[in-house]
C-alpha cells in the first residue's frame, strides 16, 4: 500500500562502493547532484520510484536508500530538512569539500 | 610503550584479511548489506552522511611518532587530508571508501593500530589520563592496566554481544583528567593503608539521553583481582542488561533499576565462583606489560630555563602558552606540553596531514617520540626538557598549532554534528567556532580562567554537553536547529550533572546567552573562584535572571 506522503519527495541513497550521497533521477540512474533527482509528486509516483531505488539497493549499487522531503521552490529540487540538505551539499565548515564544490568534486 | 607480540600481530593482520574477504563479498553481492553492516562496524566502519567514516582506536591514547605519521598518510591517500580526534581518545577518517578501507587497515595493521571494537555493543577502547607517566600526582601509570584490560576485552568470546556499548576508563591520578566517573566502569587507582596499590571501583555511568554519574562498588581491589572482577561485572551486566530496548540497555540503567548494592552482591556472588579459575595474569606476565610503559630516561635537568624567560618576556603569546599549554613533569626540567586542537574559528579535533606529520616530527626531536591524545582532542608531547620550549612552541605556532588556550573558554569538545554525523539533530562545530570568535583575546580568556565548554549536536552526548561547565545541546525544533545551554556539569573527579538553564536558542541566540552567563560569572566571583565553583555556589537563578529577563 502507498505510504502517506507529506509533499514532493526525492529519494536518497548512498552510493555501496565509496559511500558518498547520491540522488535518483528520473531515467533510473543516481546523480551526485540533487538538482537531478526524480520529484514524486504524489504516492503512486514515490511508490514507482521507490521500486526502481529498492532494485538498486538489491543491485549493490547503493545503501541506505531514504524518501526525504523535496524542495522545488527555487526551482532547483534540493532536499528539504536540512540533515538532508546537508548531504547534498557536504560539511558546512568545510566550504572546500562535498558537492557544494561542485558535483563532480571528486573527478 | 607495548609493543605487539607475535600473536597481537597474527591476530590483527588475520582480522584484515577476514575484513578484505568481507568486503569483496559484499561487493559482489554475496553478503547482503543487512549481513555486513555489523561486520564493517566490528571493524569501526560506519556510513555517515556523505561517506563512510572509519574510527580507528588509539589504544590509551598514546601513540608513537611513527603510527602518527602512519595516519599522517592515511588522512593523505585515502582521506580528504585530515582526520579528527575524539573524546574517546580515537581518530576519526570522514571520506574513507569501502572498497578502499581494507587496505587502510592493513597498513594500520602494519604500524600496530586497528579499528577493532571502535563500535558494537563490545567493550570499547580503554581510555585514560593523557599526562599517564609523566606526571607527579599519580599513584601508578594506569597504561599497563589498561593494556591488561585491552588484551583480555580484545576478541572476549563472551562480551562481543553486550546487551549494549561498554566504556572502561581508568586514571592514577586523584586529579581525574579521563572522566572515569562517566563510563560505565571507572577504575580509580589508588593506595590502601599499608601501601599496596589498588582500584577503587565505580560502576554505572554513563551519557547519552539518561545521564547517570558512577556510583562506588568497591573501595579497594587489589589490581592482582582486577580482570576476574572486571569479568564479573561484565557477566552480570551481560546476562540482565535490558536487550528489549537500546535506551534502557547500559549498565546504568541496570545499576538503576536494581540498586548498586544489590548488583554488587550479585558480583561478588558470581566473582566467588570466577575468582580462582585463572583469569587474572601471574605477576610476572604484570611486570612484563609494566615493563614496556617504563618511564623514558630523561635527565634531570635544571628547572629554569633561561632562553624560556627570555621568549616570555618578550612574546606575551608564548608566555601564555607557557602558562595554559605546559604542565610540570616529574621529572625537574622538563614539562609535558598539550598541542591544542582548538585554534579560534577553527574545528575542535581536527588535524591536518601536515599537522600530523609535524606533530610526529617534533615528538622525535623533543617527547622521546611518544605522542597522546586527551579525550578533551588535543595531542600531547608528554615528556619536554624546558629549554627545548621555545624552539617547540615557535615550529608549532608557524603550522597553526600553538595556539595558547588548553584548559580556557575556547578549548571546546564538540562532536562532529550534523556536518557529517547520520544521528545528528543540529551542527555543533559552527556553534564552537563562533564562541571561540566571539573569545578571540587571550587576556580576557586568561581572566575567566578554566571553564570547559561541551557541545553535542544531539541527545547521544558524544561531546560530553552534559559534563560541561557549561553544556551545549542541538535539538531539532520542528526542522529547524535549536540549541540547549545546560550549567555546572563536570567530568572531572568532582563530577556533576549540568541542567538546562531554560528554553533552548537559535545559533547567534546560544552564544549570546553564553557571553550573558560569562558575564555574571565575572561580575559575581569572589577572588579567584572559578566559573563552576561561582555557579555552585550561586545557583541557576542569576544566570536565568541574565539570559532569559526577569519576567
Ligand atoms: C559520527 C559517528 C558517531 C556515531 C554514529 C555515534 C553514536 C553514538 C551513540 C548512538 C551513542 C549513545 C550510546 C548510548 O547512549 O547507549 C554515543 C555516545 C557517545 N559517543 Fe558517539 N557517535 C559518533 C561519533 C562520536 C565522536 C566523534 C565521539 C567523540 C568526539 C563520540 C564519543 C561518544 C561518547 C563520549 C559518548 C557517550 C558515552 C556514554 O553514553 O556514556 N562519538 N555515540
Ligand atoms: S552527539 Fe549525536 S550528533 Fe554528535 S556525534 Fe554523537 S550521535 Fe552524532
Amino acid at each position: 500500500m502507498a505510504k502517506k506522503i507529506t509533499g514532493p519527495q526525492l529519494i536518497l541513497a548512498n552510493r555501496l562502493d565509496d559511500g558518498r550521497a547520491v540522488f535518483l533521477t528520473s531515467i533510473g540512474t543516481w546523480s551526485n547532484n540533487a538538482a537531478d533527482a526524480a520529484v514524486a509528486q504524489n504516492e503512486a509516483e514515490l511508490d514507482t520510484l521507490m521500486t526502481v531505488a529498492q532494485a538498486a539497493d538489491l543491485a549493490n549499487l547503493v545503501v541506505s536508500v531514504t524518501p526525504v522531503v523535496a524542495d522545488t521552490s527555487g526551482g532547483v529540487t534540493a532536499p528539504a530538512h536540512i540533515k538532508f540538505a546537508m548531504q547534498a551539499r557536504g560539511p558546512s565548515v568545510r566550504a572546500d569539500l562535498g558537492y557544494q564544490v561542485s558535483p563532480n568534486w571528486e573527478q | 610503550m607495548y609493543a605487539y607480540d607475535t600473536y597481537d600481530h597474527a591476530m590483527v593482520n588475520a582480522r584484515v584479511a577476514e575484513f578484505r574477504d568481507q568486503v569483496d563479498r559484499r561487493m559482489t553481492g554475496e553478503l547482503t548489506e543487512e549481513e555486513f553492516r555489523p561486520l564493517r562496524l566490528m571493524n569501526g566502519l560506519y556510513l555517515q552522511l556523505h561517506a563512510y567514516m572509519l574510527r580507528v582506536a588509539i589504544p590509551y591514547g598514546t601513540l608513537s611518532a611513527n603510527q602518527m605519521r602512519k595516519l599522517a598518510h592515511v588522512a593523505r591517500k585515502y582521506d580528504k587530508g585530515y582526520g579528527h580526534f575524539t573524546t574517546r581518545q580515537n581518530i576519526q577518517y570522514n571520506w574513507p571508501k569501502l572498497s578502499e578501507t581494507p587496505d587502510i587497515l592493513q597498513e594500520l595493521a602494519d604500524v600496530e593500530m586497528h579499528a577493532i571494537q571502535t563500535s558494537g555493543n563490545c567493550i570499547r577502547n580503554v581510555t585514560t589520563d593523557q599526562f599517564a607517566g609523566a606526571v607527579a600526582d599519580e599513584v601508578a601509570d594506569p597504561r599497563p592496566y589498561a593494556e591488561l584490560i585491552r588484551q583480555w576485552s580484545s576478541f572476549h568470546p563472551e562480551f562481543s554481544f553486550l546487551p549494549r556499548k561498554f566504556k572502561i576508563a581508568i586514571t592514577g591520578a586523584a586529579e581525574d583528567r579521563a572522566a572515569v566517573k562517566w563510563h560505565d566502569i571507572g577504575l580509580v587507582l589508588k593506595q590502601n593503608e599499608v601501601g599496596e596499590v589498588g582500584f577503587e571501583v565505580l560502576a554505572g555511568g554513563g551519557m547519552g539521553r539518561t545521564p547517570v554519574i558512577a556510583k562506588s562498588m568497591r573501595d579497594f581491589l587489589p589490581i592482582s583481582d582486577m580482570l576476574s572482577y572486571l569479568e564479573a561485572m561484565l557477566r552480570v551486566y551481560n546476562e540482565q542488561g535490558r536487550r528489549d530496548n537500546k535506551y534502557k540497555a547500559r549498565i546504568k540503567i541496570l545499576i538503576d533499576a536494581m540498586g548498586i548494592d544489590e548488583y554488587r552482591r550479585q558480583v561478588d556472588a558470581e566473582w566467588e565462583k570466577i575468582r580462582h579459575v585463572p583469569i587474572d595474569v601471574p605477576d610476572e606476565e604484570v611486570a612484563r606489560i609494566k615493563a614496556f610503559f617504563a618511564p623514558p630516561p630523561l635527565p634531570v635537568l635544571a628547572d629554569a630555563a633561561t632562553e624560556v624567560d627570555e621568549l616570555a618576556n618578550a612574546n606575551f603569546i608564548f608566555k601564555a602558552w607557557l602558562a595554559n599549554n605546559t604542565g610540570a613533569h616529574k621529572v625537574p626540567g622538563h614539562v609535558h606540553v598539550t598541542i591544542s586542537l582548538k585554534p579560534h574559528g577553527g574545528i575542535p579535533g581536527d588535524a591536518t596531514d601536515e599537522q600530523m606529520d609535524l606533530v610526529a616530527e617534533l615528538a622525535d626531536a623533543y617527547s622521546q617520540s611518544e605522542i597522546r591524545v586527551s579525550h578533551e582532542q588535543n595531542l600531547i608531547l608528554p615528556h619536554v626538557a624546558k629549554s627545548d620550549l621555545p624552539a617547540l612552541w615557535t615550529k608549532l605556532d608557524q603550522a597553526g598549532l600553538g595556539t595558547p588556550n588548553a584548559g580556557l573558554l575556547t578549548d571546546i569538545i564538540a562532536c562532529p554534528g550534523l556536518d557529517y554525523c547520520a544521528l545528528a539533530n543540529t551542527r555543533s562545530i559552527p556553534i564552537a567556532q563562533t564562541i571561540t570568535e566571539r573569545f578571540d583575546d587571550i587576556k580576557r580568556l586568561m581572566d575567566i580562567g578554566p571553564l570547559k565548554i561541551k557541545i553535542s549536536g544531539g541527545i547521544n552526548s558524544c561531546g560530553h554537553h552534559h559534563a560541561g561547565h557549561i553544556g551545549i545541546l542541538g535539538v531539532d525544533r520542528r526542522g529547524e536547529e535549536n540549541y540547549q545551554l545546560l550549567l555546572g556539569g563536570s567530568g572531572a573527579e568532582d563530577a556533576s550533572k549540568a541542567a538546562i538553564l531554560g528554553p533552548g536558542f537559535n545559533e547567534v541566540g546560544i552564544v549570546d546567552a553564553v557571553e550573558k552567563v560569562v558575564a555574571v560569572y565575572l561580575g559575581e566571583r569572589e577572588g579567584d573562584e572559578s566559573f563552576l565553583s561561582a555557579y555552585r555556589r550561586l545557583g541557576p537563578d542569576v544566570f536565568k535572571e541574565a539570559v532569559y529577563g526577569t519576567d
